[in-house]
């Protein structure tokens, strides 16, 4: 669905973007992830075609998306910072959103309406709460019935409730209609839960972009604990980290976790447990040896 | 598959006239006020006031109404008041970044911007015509041209400066600058132009007079429109001013609005590139064209620079008149190091930040500081040829000499004349151009040179002078100054143009001269004149003919109207011979009209059509045959009536300090 080759943007002499590549696959809820100013934004930018690259490529179902309305019309965008028109209503933007969506289903936009109690529709969007205003521009993108939604720090200054509700919207869109979303976040445990496909960005760059799958089944936890001495860990199994505390030896694994949990066996351990990783724990594991920064963005 | 390009989005047209229109009613009020409402409460009693008794029709009515209503101002003002608010979300990040990223592109953005903004300042117009139309039918008028035109002058002059407001719009980040830049792209030529002259005028030689020569250009169509582009109507009346003897209205400048409009739709579609071109992310940036920021550092630092420097440099000599060249040497030290300030504040402007301190802005800088030098010793060595510019011939309309007295010579010899002169003059300007530092003893007083070419422009030139009798005039000085005092001395010119045009055809209407007796009594000298209130006007007529033509003879003889160069209050030629006594008259021809050659010097020529002039004669006691005949004639009986300014002083116990009187 998102295709982004080699993206570079410099902003005087800053690189914000560095020969950026992304691949988001059709019907994924896609993750990003970095800390401020990595380019999480400005990638989104680009993707809703209000940047134009200095070098790369910015394609969407196989077409630039720079200047192309056609594309433009098949998918949503939610900035972290929503525009609304001065004085306009809810009922106004629906308006608006109706006539430039050519698939915005106002039916849904009415149920979706009912969701949301607490919106006063004939009230100025602009003098509602940062949190409303968020809730109508998703009422809005919703209900323009997107192939993709791009959002930037959705559920941003949203309540747990709020946040819950806003998701199993954008779930069942998912489920319902292959709806594919691409959302930014600098806090991975935000999108642990939802997302399916995981990039994350530090400096104007992709550093790792894996499906939960790939991430779930390439690493694992392994506690175990030894009489005497732990036995040497046979050359096959790659051990990313070693952290012992007295007899009790905490091994990070890469690798198939079956497969390390049966070699790990025949060391006739007292004890061995396979535990599960946080997403946040594989990309720091992942990542720390090559770069340390990791822990930053993560944490 | 790319998506056709789309030119115009209705829902986007919707929104920005809900959040306009407010602004067009208010417009639409104020036209309203100006146009039908003005014109219906001033001919209310259009059957009985006085201009109906005058032979005022309506038709002459509405042709003065539509002339004098505004034009260009309303349009300016409203082009960007409707832009800015239209596209007010090209100056805010959140609103930016949302609209381009809805499923419009740039091209339906653009021009549907453009044509809700046409809709909410011009809709206004036509209705406007439309009702006045109507109310001038209704009230009697046959003609309602001069409306159309006005309407068709309102609606280019919207256009363009609709243009230029997308122009300015799309060369900055921030709305303030962006208004800022529209007034000054509107006022940019005549601002140049101003910096120009006031540079010219402080440093350069003969261009003391720069900015009186002034006229407002093409380039600077605020200016320019009001005064080129209109329905012009003249009635004519009586000698009395009280019956309409004719009228005659014109639509001008039909070939400017062409102009104007071609040039808008030029100026549109470069904005319109600059649009399609705009990095988003320059939101907030003073300046979003790359290509303007050089522009606008360099064009800046050097004519904030030129003027300032070259007025430092004057200011200075309130304490020590320079030589031309020190002169020169301090407009430098000040045009350099204020340029290289300017230079620096302009590029904080631009890059948002004070630490603009690298190797590269101090190479630009450097780069720009050699320019403006180069630019300055240009001007010094005058390779642009203003200093010693004499206009072609053929090229000139009008060419003036004024000195003491003004003249203006239409004619080819004496046009021809007075280039040979001005040529010779500045032949040798080392001497002439250093007269208050070379000559310092010597009072200076202007003599100005001035051509009115046929385009319309006007040259004028201006020269500090001295007497050319003075003791330490130089041979080449009296070789470059002289011949001009020796044709304005001749009695031709000076009958012909200080007199007047109509010296040897007209009659001698009044004539006065009076005396001064000193009475002890009131320590003052009393006034006095023979009014002749015995003789009829025949008789008067007769008397002053006589005086007149003695008058003429001491012109001849070279004994009244002669000029000099210098000023020097310490001149007892002067105030030993000049009489206080005053002497004037009135010439009047009824056959030909009096050309003034001060109004035609300050183009105010025809303003009012004149028969007569008065003429105010300064009478030495070398004027032998005026004085004899004004004896004769009885306009005195008494020599000892006759005061000079420095018996007059001295009676009064003026000083030259304080002198009162003086002459």
């Amino acid at each position: 669905m998102i295709e982004v080759s080699k993206v570079t943007k410099k902003f005087g002499d800053f690189v914000a973007l560095d020969a950026l590549d992304m691949r988001v696959p059709k019907g994924a809820i896609y993750g990003l992830v970095g800390p401020n100013g990595a380019g999480k934004s400005t990638i989104i930018r680009h993707l809703s075609g209000v940047y134009k690259q200095d070098e790369g490529q910015v394609l969407i179902d196989g077409q630039p998306v720079y200047e192309n309305d056609a594309i433009k019309r098949r998918y949503a965008v939610i900035p972290d910072d929503i525009f609304y028109f001065t004085q306009a209503n809810t009922i106004d933007m629906m308006k608006f959103y109706k006539s430039m969506y050519p698939n915005f289903d106002e039916a849904l936009f009415k149920k979706i309406m009912d969701c949301f109690p607490a919106i006063d529709p004939k009230k100025m969007v602009r003098s509602l709460s940062k949190g409303m205003q968020k809730q109508v521009a998703f009422m809005l993108s919703i209900a323009s019935r997107p192939e993709l939604m791009i959002l930037d720090e959705p559920v941003d200054g949203l309540d747990p409730v709020m946040r819950r509700q806003i998701w199993s919207l954008i779930m069942s869109d998912v489920a319902e209609n292959g709806l594919t979303v691409l959302v930014s976040s600098h806090n991975l445990r935000e999108l642990e839960d939802v997302c399916d496909h995981v990039g994350i960005m530090n400096n104007g760059k992709i550093l790792i972009e894996r499906s939960l799958d790939e991430l779930q089944t390439s690493i694992t936890k392994i506690q175990i604990a030894f009489e005497g001495e732990m036995p040497p860990i046979p050359q096959e199994i790659k051990v990313l980290k070693k952290i012992t505390n007295g007899r009790v030896h905490t091994l990070i694994v890469k690798g198939e976790p079956r497969e390390a949990e049966q070699k790990i066996a025949q060391m006739k351990p007292l004890l061995m447990d396979v535990l599960p990783l946080t997403l946040e724990e594989i990309f720091i594991y992942e990542l720390g040896g090559e770069n340390y920064a990791v822990k930053d963005i993560i944490f | 598959m790319q998506s056709k390009t789309s030119f115009f989005n209705m829902t986007l047209f919707k929104k920005n006239i809900s959040r306009t229109w407010i602004a067009g009613l208010v417009y639409f009020i104020i036209l309203i006020l100006s146009l039908p409402v003005t014109f219906i409460i001033s001919n209310a009693n259009a059957a009985d006031d006085y201009m109906a008794d005058m032979g005022y029709t309506m038709e002459m009515r509405l042709y003065q109404h539509m002339s004098v209503v505004p034009t260009a101002s309303f349009a300016m003002v409203m082009s960007i008041i409707v832009t800015a608010i239209t596209f007010w979300y090209l100056f805010s990040k959140r609103d930016n970044y949302m609209m381009h990223s809805f499923p419009v592109n740039r091209a339906s953005l653009f021009f549907t911007g453009i044509l809700s903004s046409m809709v909410v300042t011009l809709l206004p117009v036509l209705v406007t015509a439309i009702l006045m139309t109507g109310v001038a039918v209704g009230m009697g008028t046959a003609s309602v041209s001069c409306i159309w035109y006005w309407t068709i002058i309102v609606v280019v002059s919207t256009i363009l400066f609709t243009s230029i407001a997308m122009f300015s719009l799309m060369t900055t980040g921030q709305m303030v600058t962006a208004i800022l830049f529209y007034f000054t792209f509107n006022f940019l030529y005549l601002l140049m132009e101003l910096a120009f002259r006031l540079t010219a005028s402080a440093l350069m030689f003969g261009m003391g007079q720069a900015l009186t020569g002034i006229t407002f250009k093409i380039w600077s169509p605020i200016m320019f429109i009001p005064v080129n582009t209109s329905v012009t109507s003249d009635i004519q009346t009586d000698d009395y001013g009280s019956k309409v003897i004719g009228f005659t209205h014109s639509f001008d400048g039909a070939q400017y609005l062409l102009i104007y409009f071609i040039a808008a739709l030029v100026i549109i579609a470069i904005s319109f590139m600059m649009y399609k071109k705009k990095k988003l992310e320059t939101v907030q940036d003073f300046i979003s064209v790359p290509w303007l920021k050089p522009v606008f550092s360099v064009g800046m630092s050097f004519f904030i620079s030129m003027v300032a420097g070259a007025s430092a440099a004057s200011m200075l000599e309130v304490f020590k008149p320079f030589s031309f060249n020190v002169r020169y040497i301090v407009a430098i030290i000040f045009i350099t190091v204020i340029g290289i300030v300017i230079f620096y504040a302009t590029q904080m402007m631009i890059e948002k930040t004070l630490r603009v301190f690298s190797v590269k802005t101090l190479s630009k800088c450097l780069g720009y500081t050699v320019a403006a030098l180069v630019v300055i010793l240009g001007l010094r060595l005058d390779v642009f040829k203003i200093e010693d510019k004499v206009p072609a011939e053929k090229n000139i309309e009008w060419a003036a000499i004024s000195g003491e007295y003004t003249m203006v010579f239409q004619d080819q010899k004496n046009i021809k004349q007075v280039r040979e002169l001005h040529k010779n003059f500045l032949e040798d300007k080392k001497e002439l151009r250093d007269v208050a530092t070379l000559f310092p003893e010597d009072g200076t007083s202007t003599l100005d040179i001035k051509y009115k070419l046929k385009n319309g422009d006007v040259i004028v030139r201006s020269y500090d002078v001295i007497n050319t009798e003075a003791k330490d005039a130089t041979a080449t000085y009296v070789a470059a100054t002289q011949p001009i005092l020796d044709f304005v001395n001749k009695p031709e010119i000076i009958k012909e143009h200080v007199i007047g045009n109509t010296w040897n055809t007209g009659f001698i209407k009044e004539m006065t001269f009076s005396t001064y007796i000193y009475d002890d009594n009131v320590k003052d000298f009393v006034y006095d004149s023979n009014e002749f209130v015995n003789l009829t006007d025949k008789e008067k007529r007769e008397k002053y003919e006589r005086v007149y033509k003695a008058l003429l003879k001491d012109v001849d003889e070279g004994k009244v109207f002669v000029q000099k160069f210098g000023y020097d209050e310490d001149d007892a030629s002067i105030s030993d011979n000049q009489l206080y006594n005053d002497f004037y008259f009135t010439i009047r021809d009824e056959k030909n009209i009096y050309i003034s050659d001060l109004d035609l010097y300050w183009g105010e020529q025809f303003v009012q059509t004149m028969y007569e002039q008065d003429i105010s004669v300064a009478l030495t006691r070398d004027c032998k045959n005026v004085l004899k005949a004004l004896k004769d004639e009885e306009f005195y009986d008494d020599d000892d009536k006759l005061v000079t300014y420095g018996e007059y002083n001295k009676i009064m116990g003026y000083n030259e300090d304080e002198s009162y009187a003086s002459y």
